[in-house]
């Protein structure tokens, strides 16, 4: 990993450049997903569902002529209540050359991050595979899961892309 | 020259295509006894416009084909040769050969230089040998002689003159022997010719070529001939006992600086400031531009003419006049081109204004404008639909002018919607045009005599679709003409007539485009088929229907063919032609008469944006069921209703039984009825089988854009898109054959 070159304490700007992470909740954990993913964050409304789809993906939504597929995380990984309350946000990702959307408890703040902050992630069972962990970072008493979103909305576990499409 | 050339070169590409493709279904309906002298001239005219448009691009390989295609052309065109068959054959492979190197300037492969030496060599022999026409037409000979030959088409004056011709030619045509002769040769074919001064054997460079040619041609006819060979401005052709400048023909400006000319007067007398003096020539010269498509702007009488007339002989007026010619170039603005007294040229003139009408008939617009058109007119539908509801949704309380003003939106937007569909269709005949051709190489290939019939060519597709569906109709043909039509000995022998037909037939039905490829040939063997499925591991049985034997052709590397040809019989073609088909969200079926005939039927649906809908309602979802699929909807009554034994259910409509298919159990959704009598029933009609759609109530009609959902999603079973309601909501597009399937899948599984 990339750290081991960051502690060198250097004032070089390559080593300083700090990407912009979104954070969100799911349940009783914080993510961070990297900010250049996101188009857009919206309210909840109830989509329409498409049949004999998995439990966690709960249909489509127009988004402004176009059809977006929403996924609710919470049901996904079994992270918390899945309650849609007027407090419910989607985040609409682009990833993959999609729209997408996801259902998160909770929206935090964007951060900033420097790579020497994202610590690697020690094997435990997470929610998800840890392949899609690119580390952890902590941030107050906070500690960050950072994801890659695009990996893992694109995974075939997803199930949000034919496998004939998929790389 | 310093403009930069390609930015038009897509136009070149494509208005030269469409000349190739012009002259080739010419020359297939050519009448080999009597051709139609429109039709020789026609053809004549597209190698004309290539050639003359692929100088100026410089791309000399097409030139010289082109040139001596339409030498010859020229001289079919005049009836001083006669046509026969194997001119049209040659005619054919130098379009092929054409084609390949317009594909080569595109970037993809050339074109096999053997090949082209190869065509050049038959049509210069053709050239020399052709048997001329029957009385009264001299001979072509190489001996100077003096025919008057007819001159078709071309104004000149059949007074016979002398000009000075002189030149320099292309470091190419100086090269090669054989280009300066062939010039020589239809020189002399025009008149007495005389070479006054010809480059000595062995000096370097082009050299310099005086010649004097008694003739009753035009100058402009000679101007051509010599403007292919010559370097660009490097060349003259002027009337010797002319004493104004009236015939003569030039490139004017850098003559005076070609390589290799001799050293003369600077003025050759054409640069007089006289203000007719350039004029009428040079206007002339442009008129030889007609009819290249992209040349109309340049009417004759406008003033920049003799500027833009350099233009004519190398941009065909669209782009501005090059300052490359250098200060020779008459900047004759005002001669009023009226005013000279040549015949020709008022003659000319005459020709130009019914041409110009016919051309500027048509845009082109990038296919990007037209998506984004549709895409507009899309959103202003799903607009208007929402408008349409609040209104309703206002009961009575909407002022009646407000009301009034919908239905008008309403309506304009329809013509305006339906308008812009049509833009992007095109007529199939765009696909059809190249099967003559396919037909005729590959009879003769195979020793069979086949007659292509087309019918519906006017149906109108998806101009997406034209080009996609071309490939596998183009295999359907071959495969009908291969394996369907026997040899004519054979056909002879079964008391028919050996001469097979092909039938192509187009035709639109309901929502779709359906496209027959039909031959009358031996039919499709059962035998052979199931025994070669049996061979190949297929599961097959003896009761199968005949329609599901005849599809089992379909499946990759099946193939009855005893001998695998180029052709085919590799069992590859018919797999890919149903992949494809069912890519366009088409079907494919087979008809078959074993000793009859086989019928191959394509049904793609026409690629509409927008789709007149019926909304249903199960639970609390609305589907959209496509209009054109719905035949009726009834209540049904408890006793129209049976189950089978394998727990299908069917009911009676009119006396037929059709299944029905459960939409609430397909979907598994939690319907509000679950009892039949209390739902609706409607019949739809399923592309060749009827069902009934079990729904639980009909919610109303309108127009619906379909959204994709596999862009940003994936394909869904029984779902073949999705639009937005007119209250921003999500609808699902059922895909009513594909429902139909999984209804009798599910059947037979639960059996």
């Amino acid at each position: 990993m990339a750290n081991a070159n960051q502690q060198s304490g250097t004032a070089h700007d390559e080593e300083q450049v700090s990407s912009e992470f979104l954070t969100f909740t799911l349940g009783a954990e914080e993510y961070a997903i990297d900010i250049l993913k996101v188009q857009e964050i919206r309210g909840y409304e109830p989509p329409t569902t498409i049949a004999n789809a998995p439990p966690f993906i709960k249909g489509v939504i127009n988004l402004r002529g176009i059809i977006v597929p929403v996924v609710d995380m919470r049901i996904k990984f079994k992270l918390g209540t899945a309650e849609y309350t007027p407090f419910t946000v989607v985040i609409i990702l682009n990833v993959a050359g999609r729209v997408i959307g996801m259902v998160v408890d909770s929206v935090s703040d964007v951060l900033s991050l420097a790579p020497a902050q994202i610590r690697s992630a020690p094997d435990f069972s997470a929610s998800f595979d840890t392949k899609y962990i690119l580390g952890l970072a902590a941030f107050d008493q906070r500690m960050l899961i950072v994801t890659d979103i695009e990996q893992l909305m694109t995974s075939r576990d997803m199930e949000l892309i034919d496998d004939a499409a998929s790389a | 020259m310093t403009i930069d050339m390609s930015q038009f070169y897509q136009v070149f590409f494509e208005e030269a295509e469409e000349h190739l493709v012009a002259m080739e279904s010419l020359l297939l309906a050519m009448d080999i006894a009597h051709p139609d002298a429109e039709d020789l001239n026609a053809i004549f005219r597209a190698a004309h416009s290539i050639k003359g448009s692929s100088g100026t691009f410089g791309f000399n390989d097409l030139t010289e084909v082109t040139h001596i295609l339409e030498s010859l052309l020229d001289r079919l065109r005049k009836n001083q040769i006669v046509l026969h068959a194997d001119m049209v054959d040659a005619f054919l492979a130098a379009g092929d050969v054409l084609k390949t190197m317009l594909a080569g300037h595109r970037g993809e492969a050339g074109a096999d230089p053997a090949a082209v030496a190869a065509v050049c060599a038959r049509l210069n022999q053709l050239a020399a040998s052709g048997p001329s026409a029957p009385a009264a037409r001299a001979a072509v000979a190489p001996v100077v002689e003096t025919p008057l030959p007819q001159a078709v088409g071309s104004v000149a004056s059949t007074a016979r003159r002398s000009y000075d011709i002189e030149f320099v030619p292309t470091t190419l045509a100086a090269e090669d022997s054989r280009i300066i002769a062939a010039l020589l040769d239809e020189l002399r074919s025009h008149g007495d010719l005389q070479i006054l001064s010809r480059p000595a054997v062995g000096s370097n460079g082009p050299g310099y070529w005086h010649l004097r040619l008694a003739t009753g041609q035009s100058a402009e006819r000679l101007g051509e001939s010599i403007d292919f060979i010559a370097e660009r401005d490097a060349w003259r052709v002027e009337a010797t006992d002319s004493d104004t400048q009236d015939d003569a023909e030039g490139a004017f400006g850098l003559f005076e600086n070609a390589a290799g000319l001799p050293v003369v007067d600077d003025s050759f007398g054409l640069f007089d400031g006289a203000p007719g003096a350039g004029g009428p020539d040079v206007i002339a010269m442009a008129e030889e531009g007609e009819g290249y498509g992209f040349f109309m702007p340049l009417a004759p009488a406008a003033t920049p003419a003799p500027a833009e007339v350099q233009a004519a002989d190398e941009g065909f007026g669209f782009f501005a006049p090059p300052s490359e010619t250098g200060a020779a170039v008459p900047l004759v603005q005002s001669a009023p081109l009226a005013v000279v007294g040549a015949p020709a040229f008022a003659a000319r003139r005459t020709d130009r204004p019914a041409s110009a009408a016919a051309e500027t008939s048509s845009i082109r617009v990038g296919v990007e404008k037209v998506d984004q058109l549709i895409n507009l007119v899309g959103e202003l539908v799903i607009t208007q639909a929402m408008l349409l509801q609040c209104a309703e949704q206002m009961n009575g309380a909407a002022p009646e002018r407000l009301v009034q003003g919908l239905a008008q939106l309403e309506r304009n937007s329809r013509d305006l919607q339906e308008t812009v569909m049509s833009i992007r269709m095109l007529p199939i005949s765009f696909v059809f045009s190249r099967f003559p051709r396919v037909v005729h190489d590959l009879s003769s290939k195979l020793g069979k005599q086949v007659e292509l019939k087309m019918f519906g060519e006017s149906t109108e597709l998806d101009k997406g679709l034209i080009e996609k569906i071309a490939d596998p109709l183009t295999h359907l043909i071959r495969n009908s003409l291969d394996h369907g039509i026997e040899l004519p000995e054979v056909r002879a022998a079964a008391g028919k007539n050996p001469i097979g037909t092909i039938t192509l037939r187009a035709a639109h039905q309901g929502g779709n485009i359906v496209i027959e490829v039909g031959d009358d040939g031996g039919g499709l063997s059962r035998q052979k088929i199931l025994g070669k499925a049996r061979e190949s591991g297929f599961q097959v049985s003896d009761q199968m229907s005949d329609q599901e034997v005849w599809m089992l052709i379909f499946e990759a590397g099946f193939s009855t063919a005893a001998v695998v040809t180029d052709v085919s019989g590799r069992g590859v073609g018919m797999d890919v032609v149903r992949r494809n088909i069912q890519a366009l969200g088409g079907r494919v079926e087979i008809e078959s008469i074993t000793g009859a005939g086989t019928r191959m039927t394509v049904r793609l649906p026409l690629t509409l944006a927008i789709l007149d809908g019926m909304s249903i309602a199960v639970g609390e979802q609305t589907y959209i069921l496509p209009l054109s699929y719905v035949i009726e909807s009834m209540q049904p009554a408890a006793q129209d209703v049976k189950t089978l034994s394998n727990q299908a259910r069917v009911i009676r409509v009119r006396g037929e039984y059709l299944p029905v298919i459960v939409l609430h159990e397909i979907f598994n959704i939690r319907a509000a009825a679950t009892n039949f009598t209390h739902g609706i029933m409607v019949v739809l009609d399923a592309d060749e089988t009827k069902a009934a759609l079990f729904v639980d109530a009909l919610v109303g009609q309108h127009q619906v854009v379909i959204k994709s959902l596999e862009n940003n999603y994936r394909r869904v079973a029984g779902v073949s898109g999705a639009t937005i309601m007119g209250d921003g909501h999500v609808a699902l597009i059922l895909d009513i054959p594909a429902l139909a399937a999984m209804a009798k899948s599910a059947q037979m599984a639960s059996a």
